[in-house]
C-alpha cells in the first residue's frame, strides 16, 4: 500500500494535495455559508485564463493563474457592489467569458495539448517541485489570513449588516476573503483541476453541515472530509491511473451522500 | 431642562432620504439621550427602518446629519457601544452552523483585535449576557432548533455582549408568540431601568409598552415627537398616522386607553 510514497512525484503530490485540502475546506466553509459556492467555479475558469497565458507565453502557469484569479475576484466584487446585476448572473458571465478567452489564447498559441488537459482535470504526475514551492508560498499567508480573521468572517457570514454596525470592516474583509479564495483555487488546479476544484471547496462543507454542529466542529468535519478525499482519491489515482481530480471529487461526493443518509431527518 | 446640557447619543438634524425623486423621509430632527426608552411607531413604508438604517450608517442620507455621541458618523469608532437587533432577527437560517454560544460570542468580536482570540473575560461577559436573557441553559443548542422567542433572546444577548450603551431594535417580533413577546417587553424594561441601557424600539405594540416608554416618535415621512405618550397620544393621532380609524380599547390592567 505504501509503495506509492517511494516515488518522489507522489510525495510532491501528497504535500500539495494536503495543503490544498486544508485551504479549500476552511475557506469553503465561509464560501458555502455566504452563498458564494458558484464563485469558486467562476474563479477556477478565470485561473484557466492565467494557465493559458502562462503556457503560451512561457511563464509559470500557476503564478499567472493566481494573478488572473485574484483580478477576476476583484472584478466580481466590483460589479456586485457597483452595478444593478444579480450575483449569479455576474458569475455566469465571467465563467463563460473566462473559458472562451482561455480557449482562444490556447488555440492561438498552439498549446492545446496534454499539458492543458492536466490543468482541467488535475494530475498527480504533473505536480512539480516549483509547484509545491508556489503552493506553500501563496498558501501559507492565505491560511494565516483566514485563521486571523475567522471570527470576523464568521460574524459577517452570519449577518453582514449587524457585523457592519458592530464596527467590523465588512467591505475590506469580503475583499480579503475573495482574494484568498482566488489564490487557493488557482493553486489547486494542479492537483484537482480547474473543472473540479469547486467541488473540493463546496462539498466537504455541505457534507459537514448535515451533522448540525457548531461552527468549530463544522470546520473540523469539513477539514477531515477534504483531507480524507484528497489522500484516498490520490491513492486511487495512483493505483488505477485515473485523473486525480476526478477520483478526489468522487470520494468527497461519496462522503457527502453518506452524510446525507446518516443525518436524514 | 437638564437634558439639554448633555451630549445626546443620537443627534439628528434635518435628515432627508429620497429615492428616485420620492421622499421617504423629509427633514427629520431629533435627539436621543442616555437612559431613555423610546418607541418608534408608524405605518409600514413610513420610513421607520430607513431612519434606523441612516442612524447606523447603513444608508446614506440625501441631506442632513447624524451625530453619534457628539461625533459625525464617519469618524465614529466606538461601535461596540451600539447594539442593533434587526427586523429579521428571529428568522435565522435553520442550517447555519451556530450554537447559541457561537452567536452570542459574535457580540465580542468587535471588542477584540485581529491578533487576539477570545479571552476568559470575553467568556464571562458572554455567559453574563446569556444569563440576563435567560438562555444560559441553551448555550450548546443549535440556534436553528430554537423557537422564535428563544432566538429573539439570543439576538439580544449577542447585542448585550458588546456592552452597549444603547440598544436599537427594529420590530424583532416576527415569528414570536404572544407570551414570548410579553416576556421580551419585560426584559427590555428591566435592561432600561436596572442597567441604564438606552432603548430605541420600533414596534406596533405601542399599547402594551406604553407604561415603560419615556418618549414616542411617530414616523410617516415626517417625525413627530411625543414627550409624554400616555397623555398626548390620542386615537386621532394614531388614525392620522396610519390613515385608518382607530378605536378606544380599555386596557384594564394598566387603566389606560389604548388605541
Amino acid at each position: 500500500m505504501l509503495e506509492m510514497f517511494e516515488y518522489e512525484f507522489m510525495q510532491r503530490a501528497f504535500i500539495a494535495g494536503i495543503f490544498i485540502a486544508i485551504l479549500a475546506s476552511i475557506s469553503g466553509t465561509f464560501i458555502v455559508l455566504k452563498r458564494y459556492s458558484l464563485m469558486s467555479e467562476t474563479l477556477a475558469h478565470s485561473a484557466l485564463v492565467g494557465v493559458a497565458v502562462g503556457l503560451v507565453a512561457g511563464y509559470n502557469p500557476l503564478w499567472v493563474a493566481v494573478i488572473v484569479a485574484v483580478l477576476s475576484a476583484w472584478l466580481i466584487e466590483y460589479l456586485r457592489s457597483n452595478f444593478a446585476l444579480y450575483s449569479d448572473a455576474i458569475l455566469s458571465i465571467i465563467l463563460s467569458g473566462s473559458l472562451a478567452l482561455a480557449v482562444i489564447i490556447v488555440s492561438l498559441g498552439g498549446a492545446f495539448n496534454n499539458s492543458l488537459f492536466s490543468y482541467l482535470f488535475g494530475s498527480i504526475l504533473s505536480v512539480s517541485y516549483e509547484d509545491v514551492i508556489t503552493i506553500a508560498l501563496f498558501g501559507t499567508p492565505a491560511l494565516v489570513l483566514l485563521l486571523l480573521f475567522s471570527k470576523e468572517l464568521y460574524f459577517i457570514t452570519y449577518d453582514e449588516e449587524v457585523a457592519k454596525t458592530s464596527g467590523i470592516k465588512v467591505k475590506l474583509l469580503n475583499f480579503l476573503l475573495v482574494t484568498v479564495v482566488a489564490i487557493i483555487i488557482a493553486l489547486s488546479i494542479r492537483v484537482v483541476g480547474s473543472l473540479l476544484i469547486g467541488a473540493l471547496m463546496v462539498i466537504p462543507t455541505s457534507a459537514a453541515l448535515q451533522y448540525r454542529v457548531g461552527f468549530k466542529n463544522t470546520i473540523l468535519i469539513s477539514l477531515f472530509f477534504a483531507l480524507f478525499s484528497v489522500v484516498f482519491g490520490m491513492s486511487l489515482s495512483f493505483y488505477f491511473s485515473l485523473p486525480s481530480g476526478a477520483t478526489i471529487v468522487l470520494t468527497v461526493i461519496s462522503l457527502f451522500i453518506l452524510s446525507l443518509i446518516v443525518n436524514k431527518k | 431642562m437638564q437634558l439639554k446640557f448633555k451630549v445626546p447619543i443620537f443627534d439628528v438634524k434635518n435628515l432627508s432620504f429620497r429615492v428616485r425623486g420620492v421622499d421617504i423621509l423629509s427633514n427629520i430632527s431629533l435627539e436621543i439621550f442616555n437612559g431613555e426608552y423610546i418607541a418608534i411607531i408608524g405605518p409600514n413604508g413610513g420610513g421607520k427602518t430607513t431612519l434606523i438604517r441612516m442612524l447606523l450608517g447603513l444608508d446614506k442620507p440625501s441631506s442632513g446629519e447624524v451625530r453619534l455621541f457628539g461625533k459625525k458618523l464617519k469618524s465614529f469608532k466606538e461601535w461596540h457601544k451600539i447594539g442593533f437587533v434587526p427586523q429579521r432577527a428571529s428568522l435565522v437560517d435553520e442550517n447555519f452552523p451556530a450554537t447559541v454560544e457561537d452567536i452570542v460570542k459574535m457580540g465580542r468580536v468587535a471588542n477584540r483585535g485581529i491578533f487576539t482570540g477570545f479571552s476568559s473575560e470575553d467568556a464571562k461577559i458572554v455567559e453574563d449576557a446569556m444569563l440576563k436573557m435567560d438562555i444560559a441553559d441553551l448555550k450548546k443548542k443549535m440556534v436553528g432548533t430554537l423557537s422564535g422567542g428563544q432566538r429573539q433572546r439570543v439576538m439580544i444577548a449577542r447585542a448585550l455582549a458588546s456592552k452597549p450603551e444603547i440598544l436599537i431594535l427594529d420590530e424583532p417580533n416576527t415569528g414570536v408568540d404572544m407570551v414570548s413577546q410579553q416576556r421580551f417587553y419585560k426584559l427590555l424594561a428591566k435592561l432600561n431601568k436596572e442597567e441604564n441601557i438606552t432603548i430605541v424600539f420600533i414596534t406596533h405594540d405601542i399599547g402594551v409598552i406604553a407604561d415603560d416608554i419615556g418618549r414616542l416618535f411617530t414616523i410617516n415621512q415626517k417625525a413627530t415627537v411625543c414627550n409624554d405618550p400616555k397623555e398626548t397620544l390620542s386615537c386621532e393621532d394614531i388614525s392620522t398616522l396610519y390613515g385608518i380609524d382607530a378605536h378606544l380599547i380599555h386596557n384594564h390592567k394598566h387603566e389606560d386607553h389604548v388605541c
